[in-house]
């Protein structure tokens, strides 16, 4: 841990070469360096997450894509320091930039939060909606109860103005905030307690909300909607947003910027434009092949072949290269770190990437298929 | 056809060795082991030790209530009766009527819980209302009031009816086990092939449920010895020597303020009480062995 | 456990009877008593026939141990009838019927042996509330206690804590009350001497009289101490077992986890959403086991000769007084159905997913 705060100005650097098309020249909300994350199980450790870094920006959405078992969901975990005690983070920092009236003060390190510390960053600073979210409510408690503890919990409004505040945001999510404030959780539907609890991670004016897999139990009519509503938000509304998910479909709707991972480790970063038309991964080209479009002829969609690695015994060199239909024995020995590649936006972690966009880009079907 | 064939057979072979496997299992848990060896070590006894030795069948006057020493390792009781031949004697009847109670509780129970939640429906309804309005009586009060009707003389009238008043909590137990395994893929696949309610109860759920009633079993030993205990206590059935009948007998004649008459009333108090945690060590050992989840707690 | 309460709409085309009994299908509240009503006359008709009908004949044994007393055969049977409130020459459903009538108004018959003469309702309404107050009140204390250390046990899993509560609860529940009492009895009152023997029999002192004073307050729990414990001993470990796993599942909700996220006060999730939710399925148990307490009080207050409905069972037990222990029998499993129902009651006021419809729609 120590190693990576010794060198905080060539850190620096980097973060700030990686940005792309960042709002404003602040400093970003939240910059995760070198996390890395571990779950003993009986076999071994399970290295769910590997010297990841990356940073969101003020206002910026970023889309942290991959399959189930990359490390994404363990990413979000750690975020709120949720991690479960089986966890260890080994290393990293994850440094939050904290906001009053608009200007910067001091920078936390999340992991180094402590009891009160811990709580007050928790839901005031950085909310989480999370995958589960039918069974995120208490099912004994009235909704306007489970405000009313959050907003206890953070000193925030009591009453009538808590109640005028939800009713607002309730409004925001649309909902109906007579009905909804009244209820308990079994008699709302499960778009209706999602929207409770995107409009309950708003409460509390949140600089940063992760959204983990925010539609997943959700139908397809319902999805949309939700997605109807996050967009809307994020336009009247400042902060910045985390969105994981395993639908690049949906990433695209809502992220400026995507990462995408594989394996516990971040292979790729770039703005949400250059991830779909110019992806140079050969896993993220791969992701976007598997996507079927409404253009696209229906014998371009493709899987990936494999299936992804057992995060216990992982494989040398670069992990994806059992998959990999451009893999070489240096990809099998060595593996890559994550580099600028076409531009200092657009980052990536293959030693082949130039191979790969000119022969497996996005359309074109790769040997595999 | 064919595809379930390899399935049982796999099932089959697997039970044959879960013995064995259970048994190395048990051998690495410490409490589990010390269950079972206390267990064993005082059936043994109390089956075999009335071969060896012989019955205290007369009194001896002059020496009664006598302290453990060297003459009498663990006392006299209130006829000068040597208490460690006493104990020795004093188990079979208590085993027998813990095993037998046992076993019948457990059929009776798995027998209701699963016919009930294999059938669902109104049978499933029907069913539960009976185990529910069983569980509701005071069934002790019950027992003892019948107890005084019908004489409970020999140990399998008493094991009947102890198993009679004991199985509803077990049978909703069962239910629920059966119900989760109902959803299971395998079952699901005997029930689109149409093989039988009998067949899936019998060969491919029972198999699979196999630990549980064992488990179940023991915890239904420990219930009878309990209710038995009682039973003696207030003197509702009529037995000869044995643990229960002992200290009730010691007590009955105020040993309890007598200290050189204290172990007449302790040593088979001692002994139900042991037995008794043998089985718990036992059955709790089993449960984290076969239900992993309970030792990590996830 | 019971989440399974659906509400399905009354169908417009029913009958008058149907709806009727739709309400009571979909009600909870109407579904509790029905339920519990039903229950009780279950336990009444089978008193009845276990009474009259099972080899043992208790009412020819009734009736021999009358003529034992120097009264002829006939004399005999007709006392037997008058005691038992029924006419033993009438067809077994007329009887059944008298018995039936005689309930409802309250008349459980007189008792022949232990006080004679004396209606059995009287026998135990004198006793019935010294039962109630030492199990109730003990059970409440292992209650609150066992979820307390159910909870510890739960947060601290696979400490050596837990190792030792768990195996310290799960001895406990094994070992047969009586044992707990005697071996209580002889530490307590004659190895250590720390209560003195005649608090550990009868319910109060000589002397004392029931009412709201200082001096019946300290005697009643004085006499209530160690049968009390002996309660409370014998059921905690099942509550701190049940309360353990109960807790170590709620604590795998999603909800428990998205309310550390909000950054709830631990206290606030321990109570209000975990231990709220853990403590739920054990209501239902709670009252279930008033039934098994209240069957061991005929032990334990046979032990310390405590004056509850329990010794009164056991004397009348002794001396083969059936209308007394079919009175016993009753009123107990009344008691105890009662206070299942309230349970239940208790269970949907505090689980919204159980009260549903009625007046609301």
């Amino acid at each position: 841990m120590n190693q990576v705060a010794q060198q905080p100005e060539t850190l620096q650097r980097q973060n700030q070469t990686l940005r792309a098309d960042a709002p404003s020249t602040a400093a970003p909300t939240l910059s995760v360096k070198g996390l890395t994350i571990s779950y003993q199980a009986k076999r071994g450790a399970v290295q769910a997450v590997r010297n990841v870094s990356f940073e969101v920006q003020r206002g910026e959405a970023l889309a942290l894509i991959g399959e189930s078992g990359s490390g994404k969901t363990t990413m979000g975990l750690g975020m709120v320091r949720l991690l479960p005690s089986t966890a260890t983070v080994s290393q990293g920092q994850m440094l939050y930039q904290r906001q009053l009236d608009g200007q910067d003060t001091n920078r936390v390190d999340v992991l180094q939060l402590k009891g009160r510390d811990l709580r007050q960053f928790r839901w005031k600073e950085c909310a989480m909606v999370f995958q589960a979210a039918l069974n995120a409510f208490n099912p004994v408690l009235r909704i306007s109860d489970q405000f009313g503890d959050t907003a206890r919990a953070h000193s925030y409004l009591q009453g009538k103005d808590l109640a005028e505040r939800a009713r607002q945001l309730f409004e925001l999510v649309r909902l109906d905030p007579e009905r909804v404030w009244r209820s308990y959780p079994h008699e709302l539907s499960g778009g209706m307690r999602q929207r409770v609890l995107i409009a309950l991670g708003l409460l509390l004016e949140p600089q940063l909300l992760i959204l983990d897999e925010p539609t997943t139990a959700l139908d397809i009519l319902t999805q949309r909607n939700i997605m109807d509503v996050l967009k809307e938000l994020r336009q009247r509304l400042d902060f910045s947003l985390l969105f994981i998910s395993h639908d690049l479909s949906l990433a695209a709707e809502l992220a400026d910027r995507v990462a995408t991972m594989y394996a516990g480790k971040l292979v790729e970063i770039s703005d949400v434009y250059t991830t779909f038309k110019n992806p140079v991964h050969p896993y993220t080209i791969g992701l976007i092949n598997a996507v079927p479009t409404l253009t696209a002829h229906r014998d371009h969609v493709a899987s990936i072949p494999g299936s992804p690695p057992d995060l216990i015994d992982l494989p040398r060199g670069c992990k994806f290269h059992p998959r990999c239909p451009l893999a070489t024995e240096r990809c099998r020995e060595e593996e890559p770190e994550l580099v600028p590649s076409t531009d200092d936006t657009h980052w990536v972690a293959c030693w082949n990437w130039e191979i790969a966009r000119s022969q497996l880009s996005a359309g074109q079907k790769g040997t595999s298929a | 056809m064919g595809t379930t064939a390899p399935t049982r057979s796999e099932t089959r072979s697997n039970q044959g060795n879960a013995f064995l496997r259970t048994f190395k299992l048990l051998a690495r848990n410490k409490i589990g082991l010390l269950g079972l060896t206390v267990f064993l070590l005082m059936t043994l006894v109390s089956f075999v030790g009335p071969l060896v030795i012989p019955p205290e069948t007369q009194a001896h006057v002059d020496q009664i209530y006598q302290p453990p020493s060297a003459a009498h390792p663990l006392g006299t009781d209130f006829q000068g009766r040597e208490m460690w031949k006493m104990v020795i004697h004093g188990g079979r009847d208590v085993l027998i009527v813990a095993f037998l109670a046992g076993i019948i509780t457990t059929l009776v129970a798995v027998t209701f819980g699963a016919v009930s939640a294999f059938f669902g429906g109104w049978v499933d309804s029907l069913m539960m209302a009976i185990t529910d309005i069983w569980l509701t009586i005071p069934r002790f009060l019950l027992l003892v009031v019948v107890a005084t009707l019908v004489r409970l003389e020999n140990v399998w009238m008493l094991a009947l009816f102890l198993a009679f008043f004991g199985w509803p909590g077990l049978a909703r137990q069962i239910r629920s086990q059966v119900l989760s395994l109902k959803k299971r893929e395998y079952v699901e696949a005997a029930q689109l092939l149409d093989l039988g309610s009998a067949h899936i109860i019998f060969r491919e759920m029972l198999p699979n449920m196999m630990s549980y009633i064992v488990i179940a079993m023991i915890n239904a030993m420990t219930s009878a010895i309990y209710s038995q205990t009682g039973l003696v206590f207030l003197g509702v059935v009529p037995f000869g020597n044995n643990w229960g009948v002992m200290f009730s007998l010691a007590y009955a004649k105020n040993a309890i303020y007598n200290p050189n008459a204290a172990a007449s009333l302790l040593v088979p108090m001692g002994a139900i009480i042991l037995f008794q945690i043998s089985l718990v060590m036992l059955s709790r050992s089993l449960e984290e062995i076969f239900n992993p989840r309970l030792r990590r707690g996830v | 456990m019971s989440s399974g309460a659906t509400v399905t709409p009354p169908k417009k085309t029913a009958t008058k009877p149907a709806i009727l009994l739709e309400k009571i299908a979909t009600n909870f509240w109407l579904r509790t008593i029905v339920k519990k009503v039903f229950i009780v006359w279950v336990v009444v008709t089978l008193t009845f026939f276990i009474i009259r009908a099972l080899p043992g004949n208790p009412v020819e044994i009734m009736v021999m141990s009358l003529m034992d007393s120097g009264l002829s055969s006939e004399e005999a049977y007709t006392r037997a009838a008058s005691l038992l409130r029924i006419d033993l020459n009438a067809p077994l459903s007329e009887q059944y019927l008298d018995y039936m009538s005689n309930l409802l108004k309250g008349d459980l018959g007189d008792s022949y042996v232990l006080a004679i003469n004396k209606p059995v309702t009287t026998l135990i309404a004198q006793r019935l509330p010294w039962t109630l107050f030492s199990v109730g009140t003990s059970l409440l204390i292992s209650f609150v206690i066992g979820m307390f250390l159910g909870t510890l046990a739960a947060y601290r899993r696979n400490s050596l804590l837990d190792h030792a509560l768990t195996n310290f609860g799960a001895a406990i529940e094994s070992i047969p009350n009586t044992l707990t009492a005697i071996v209580l009895v002889l530490l307590l009152g004659v190895t250590w001497k720390v209560v003195p023997l005649n608090f550990m029999r009868g319910s109060l002192s000589p002397g004392i009289k029931p009412g709201f004073t200082v001096e019946f307050l300290i005697d009643l729990f004085k006499h209530y101490a160690v049968p009390g414990t002996v309660y409370v001993f014998s059921t905690l470990g099942g509550w701190m077992l049940a309360m353990r796993s109960s807790t170590i599942s709620t604590l795998g909700d999603d909800y428990v986890t998205v309310a550390r996220a909000r950054g709830l006060p631990d206290l606030r999730i321990i109570t209000a959403y975990v231990g709220r939710n853990a403590s739920l399925p054990l209501i239902t148990s709670l009252a279930i086991s008033l039934g098994f307490v209240v069957g061991g009080s005929i032990l334990i207050e046979y032990i310390f000769v405590y004056q509850g409905i329990g010794l009164l069972l056991s004397q009348a037990i002794g001396k083969r007084d059936y209308p007394v222990m079919q009175g016993i029998l009753l009123v107990t499993t009344i008691t105890v159905i009662l206070s299942t129902a309230l349970a239940d009651l208790l269970y949907g006021w505090l689980d919204p997913r159980i009260r549903i419809t009625g007046g609301g729609e």
